[in-house]
């Protein structure tokens, strides 16, 4: 990175010893505490940051001795050290035995017995003959008149100087001999519950700045970067206009930008529906229908003959109850049986079999979208066009290409001219517009309920060629039960396989997974 | 769809030329035939290499054969139609001297049968691997897995004519079935052989079952399980076989007869007629001589072709094309009468020979045309309402999800704590995993909630899809409806977070709502409410109830809401 960019990048923590200090000179925690007015942490994160940028190397390590107050060295500063209990409640109260002090001060008879041990040694109480305990008020004065402190007042400034030290510590190297041996009787290194303070061992790091900081520090002198610089523009810069006077602080813009989960339409719904609007543009009207049928409308309407093997318990989803539709519309239900017993009025000789009335009211989860285009059949207007993207289901064994349930795009075209020309047209708009193809093909199909029936291939400019659908159509047998006397076209389009490649998958059950993180992380490719 | 494994040399030879991979792939355009695979460069030798290729078309049985697909191309390449002259039609029997009696006994079980012999060779190892994949293809796709069609083929050097098929008590019977050693009676064969185990649900439970023996009551079969192992069972090398065919349907079981009679006649066999005699007149008489044709022509106005087609057609034109699909026909005036080759069955509407004429010019001959119509596009009111909706909760910060609609009583009611009975199960399911159709999008909700703890919280998801529960006022019984639902889950979710939502929800759809205390088991007492259109309940929300996020191995709180979107249309 050049200096230029690294500048950039620098924290207002680190410009400030990059610009004060030159590289070489030693520096620890302390140093800045005292220069700079860093807090210790803050010290560490420059260090840190700056060894990090190669801008400053570590200089050497000592270990050094620290006092910290513990949770009863400041209960002691409030309520005074049992020593200093002592002593003020003899003065309050007089002569005491040393059981009478411990019960009416609440301290135990160890720590009563040590304290009155110290301070008779000192010469500060003394034992009268009823083994009570005496102040004795002349040691006082004599010890202030020596000038020398008496060590319990030492231990209170000592105490008092902790408690305003950041993180309650006091280096050892900044006592006085006499200080030290004082702190010493109420220190322990472990077990510190029952001492004002704590002895432990610190490691300090110094530190010194690198020949690179010393670009650095010319840039930042050139470019007048002092690291004082406005971190945000406030309200109240703006209310009093001191903005104008105001240098902001860069921001770092090849940093990685923070992570933010917004609302979000899901990709696979938002690619159906742009498949959808682009079928609206082409003057296509939306259907929609129950998601359970009847056999009639899902198989027979379509001429499917009741014995085809398409049609047998394994293929499709039964209801279990209700199991049966009351009744089929008439006369749709005559004129389909009739179009498979005999061809009715269709021309057709039909497919020469008992249709079965019973079987055909029987309830299932539709499996083909193709039911509502039947259902379409007998309101449509003529001319009309129509499509739906219908949740079809299948009794497949659910893995990467088969789900028990899925979408599929069908439709239909009514007209008194349209034809097999007519149909290719519509094939080669669906190609260029929906499914974005550079090269067409169309190939003799096979559907039950369309005849003629072709297929349109399709070359994808990312997936090659490819089935994009089927199409016909719809038989005599399918249009004049339902009251229809006009050709219609029908036609359905697969649209999964460009669904996952648009969305960079290549598992069908991706398209619903449950997954939040998933779903939040996925967007659209083509 | 049948996928047929074709031996390529026998293909080839059939076929009257060799295909490059792309060339076939072409060409089988015209049979509504894919190539499947092929492995031309596998290092397999030639004789031995198999083409696979996937039929499209269920009503061309003819074309599931090796000898079948070579016929259609080369018909198709410009070849004459091949003659079939051991057809017996109406009135014009060919002689037979080998005789099938049918017993009346048959005919409440499986009345009808069709039988004729194939000499003049023997028979090869392509040839009999082929017969044995169309009488299974046949059989299991036309024949309705044997239940209105099945096949057997015989060793007529063991067979004393005339052959007599009965029906007969199942415990009256045994003998040695193919493929095992002992001998069983028919019970046993169902309960005992693979193809009884496979094939027994065609004959079990019947007071009488199907059976064909040879005059000195040797088995030949138990229809349409199993041959036996002596009769029935046909070797490479074997010459004057017999072939049989049992059903329920008579034109079935002659179409496939002969279908079969004209794959070997194309192989280079001689077929020889067998008359069977039935105890009553059949539709095609009362003695019916095997290879039978009885097709009825069909005749199309070449108008309707030209109507169909988008482009004008003479009764010659219209000749001409189907010609090269190897199809006769005759012209009468502005009509064209069409003869079914003597193996299809498929012409059941005059738009039947359309399209043969559409396939016999070749799909590229047909230019597409714009339509000429206008017509106006839109999307349904629900679907544009759902928009709107699916907009506002975006913009509120929503995720939006797309679920599939089967799941497990499990999850739809037992974690949901509602009871089932008016959830919509399905009576075959393939797994208990997807056994009911979802009532509602909140169990789809809290299971992504349950998948997703590792996703960053908040989570607040929704989705916009169907659900479908009984109804017992609609004719089926059921109703499908639109809903919207939606899911927060975090540390402070609570009721007036989800009470927000619905508030601004409808507000910006412009609804018109009300609300009022109800007792949900699926949400917290005291903190659910139920959403009232017109005093009608349209949608519900509140505090997911913990023992639901229990069940479900939620450890966040959860409030959720669901609308009937179709309630606002």
């Amino acid at each position: 990175m050049d200096t230029k960019s690294l500048v950039r990048t620098l924290h207002p923590l680190e410009i400030k010893v990059l610009s004060t200090y030159a590289p070489g000179r030693e520096l620890s925690a302390a140093r800045l505490a005292a220069d700079l007015g860093y807090k210790e942490g803050q010290a560490n994160q420059a260090f840190s940051w700056l060894t990090a940028k190669g801008l400053a190397e570590e200089a050497g390590r000592t270990v050094r001795t620290v006092y910290e107050l513990t949770p009863l060295g400041l209960e002691w500063i409030s309520a005074g050290t049992p020593e200093e209990r002592i002593l003020r409640h003899l003065a309050d109260k007089g002569p005491a035995r040393l059981p009478e002090i411990c019960a009416a001060l609440g301290l135990e008879q160890k720590d009563v017995g040590s304290a009155f041990g110290l301070l008779s040694k000192e010469g500060a109480l003394s034992m009268d003959a009823e083994k009570r305990a005496v102040a004795d008020p002349a040691w006082f004065q004599a010890a202030h008149a020596s000038g020398r402190k008496p060590r319990i007042a030492l231990l209170r400034e000592i105490l008092e100087r902790a408690k305003a030290a950041e993180g309650g510590i006091l280096e050892e190297s900044a006592l006085s001999a006499e200080e030290k041996a004082a702190v010493a009787g109420i220190a322990r290194k472990r077990g510190a519950g029952d001492a004002g303070f704590r002895v432990a061992d610190r490691e300090s790091v110094s530190y010194r700045l690198t020949e690179a900081a010393g670009a650095v520090r010319k840039e930042l002198a050139d470019a007048g970067i002092t690291g004082d610089e406005a971190g945000a523009l406030t309200p109240e810069m703006l209310e009093t206009g001191s903005w104008k006077n105001v240098r902001f602080r860069a921001y770092n813009v090849r940093g990685p930008a923070a992570r933010v989960i917004p609302g979000r339409r899901n990709p696979y719904v938002e690619f159906l529906e742009g498949v959808k609007d682009k079928l609206v543009s082409l003057g296509f009207q939306e259907f929609d229908g129950s998601l359970v049928e009847t056999e009639f409308w899902n198989s027979d309407a379509l001429f499917m003959p009741q014995f085809h093997s398409a049609r047998d318990i394994h293929d499709v989803y039964h209801l279990a109850e209700p199991t049966h539709a009351r009744e089929i519309e008439e006369p749709f239900l005559s004129n389909v049986a009739a179009a498979h017993e005999n061809g009715g009025a269709t021309g057709s000789r039909g497919w020469g079999y008992g249709f079965d009335r019973d079987f055909t009211r029987r309830l299932i989860l539709r499996s083909q979208g193709t039911v509502l285009s039947a259902r379409t059949l007998p309101t449509a207007e003529i001319p009309g066009r129509y499509f739906g993207m219908a949740r079809c289901f299948r009794y497949d064994k659910v893995d990467a290409t088969h789900l028990s349930d899925f979408y599929q795009t069908e439709g239909i075209v009514l007209g008194p001219d349209v034809n097999l020309r007519t149909l290719l047209g519509f094939l080669e708009m669906f190609a260029v517009e929906v499914a974005g193809a550079k090269e067409v093909k169309y190939v003799p199909g096979y559907f039950p309920f369309t005849e003629p029936s072709v297929e349109v291939h399709i070359k994808h400019p990312v997936l090659g060629w490819f089935e994009l659908g089927g199409s016909g159509i719809f038989r005599p047998e399918v249009t004049e039960p339902l009251g229809v006397h006009v050709p219609v076209l029908a036609w359905g389009i697969g649209i999964d396989r460009m669904a996952l490649m648009a969305l960079g998958l290549n598992d069908l059950r991706e398209l619903f997974s449950p997954d939040i993180e998933n779903v939040r992380l996925r967007r659209a490719k083509i | 769809m049948p996928k047929i494994d074709v031996n390529e040399k026998l293909f080839f030879a059939l076929a009257g030329r060799t295909y490059g991979a792309e060339e076939l792939e072409l060409a089988l355009q015209g049979a509504k035939a894919e190539l499947d695979g092929w492995d031309s460069n596998s290092g397999v030798p030639p004789e031995e290499r198999t083409i696979k290729i996937e039929l499209n078309d269920t009503n061309r049985p003819d074309l599931w054969s090796t000898a079948g697909i070579a016929r259609q191309l080369r018909t198709l390449a410009g070849g004459d139609p091949p003659a079939y002259p051991f057809f017996s039609r109406d009135g014009d029997a060919r002689p037979a001297t080998r005789r099938v009696v049918v017993d009346p006994s048959v005919l409440g079980v499986r009345p009808f049968m069709a039988a004729f012999v194939i000499s003049g060779k023997p028979i090869s190892d392509s040839m009999l691997r082929d017969a044995i994949q169309t009488q299974e293809k046949l059989c299991w796709n036309f024949g309705r897995k044997r239940a209105s069609v099945s096949m057997g083929i015989y060793r007529t050097s063991l067979i004393q004519w005339p052959v007599l098929y009965k029906a007969v008590p199942p415990k009256s019977v045994r003998f040695v079935p193919l493929q095992m050693t002992e001998t069983l009676d028919l019970a046993e064969i169902l309960d005992k052989h693979p193809k009884g185990q496979e094939f027994g649900f065609i004959n079990r439970g019947k007071k009488l079952h199907p059976l064909l023996t040879d005059s000195r009551g040797g088995v030949l079969s138990y229809p349409p399980i199993i041959n036996s192992a002596d009769i029935g069972a046909v070797q490479v090398g074997d010459t004057d076989l017999l072939v049989e065919l049992t059903g329920t349907d008579l034109p079935s079981v002659t179409l496939s007869a002969s279908i079969v009679a004209c794959d070997f006649a194309d192989a280079g066999y001689t077929i020889e007629p067998v008359a069977v005699d039935y105890p009553e007149p059949t539709e095609f008489g009362r003695t019916v001589v095997f290879p039978y044709y009885f097709q009825k022509p069909v005749s199309v106005d070449s108008g309707r072709v030209a109507r169909i087609l988008g482009r004008s057609f003479s009764p010659a034109a219209v000749a001409e094309a189907l010609a090269r699909m190897g199809v006769r026909s005759e012209i009468h005036g502005q009509f064209v009468t069409v003869f079914p080759p003597e193996f299809r069955n498929d012409f059941l509407h005059p738009v039947d020979i359309v399209e043969d004429v559409m396939i016999g010019c070749g799909m590229s001959t047909f230019e597409p045309e714009r339509p000429k119509d206008f017509t106006i596009g839109r999307l349904t009111p629900v679907e544009t309402l759902a928009r709107k909706a699916k907009a506002i909760l975006v913009g509120m910060g929503y995720q939006e999800m797309v679920y599939n609609y089967l799941g497990s009583g499990r999850d739809y009611i037992d974690r949901m704590n509602v009871p089932g009975d008016g959830v919509l199960r399905i009576a075959n399911p393939m797994t208990e995993n997807f056994e009911f159709v979802r009532p509602s999008i909140l169990p789809s909700l809290l299971n992504s909630e349950s998948v997703s703890g590792k996703a960053v919280y908040p989570h607040r998801i929704f989705e916009a899809g169907k659900v479908a529960f009984k109804d017992d006022a609609a004719n089926y019984g059921t109703v499908t409806r639109t809903h919207l639902g939606f899911l927060s889950a975090h540390g402070e979710a609570n009721y007036n977070e989800a009470a927000s939502l619905a508030a601004a929800l409808l507000y910006y759809l412009g609804a018109e709502y009300s609300v009022e205390d109800c007792e949900d088991p699926r949400f917290l007492p005291g903190r659910q409410a139920r959403i009232l259109r017109n005093g009608t309940a349209v949608g519900i929300l509140g505090e997911v109830h913990p023992r639901v996020l229990e069940n479900w191995g939620i450890t966040v709180p959860c409030v959720a809401g669901e609308l009937d979107l179709e309630a606002y249309v």
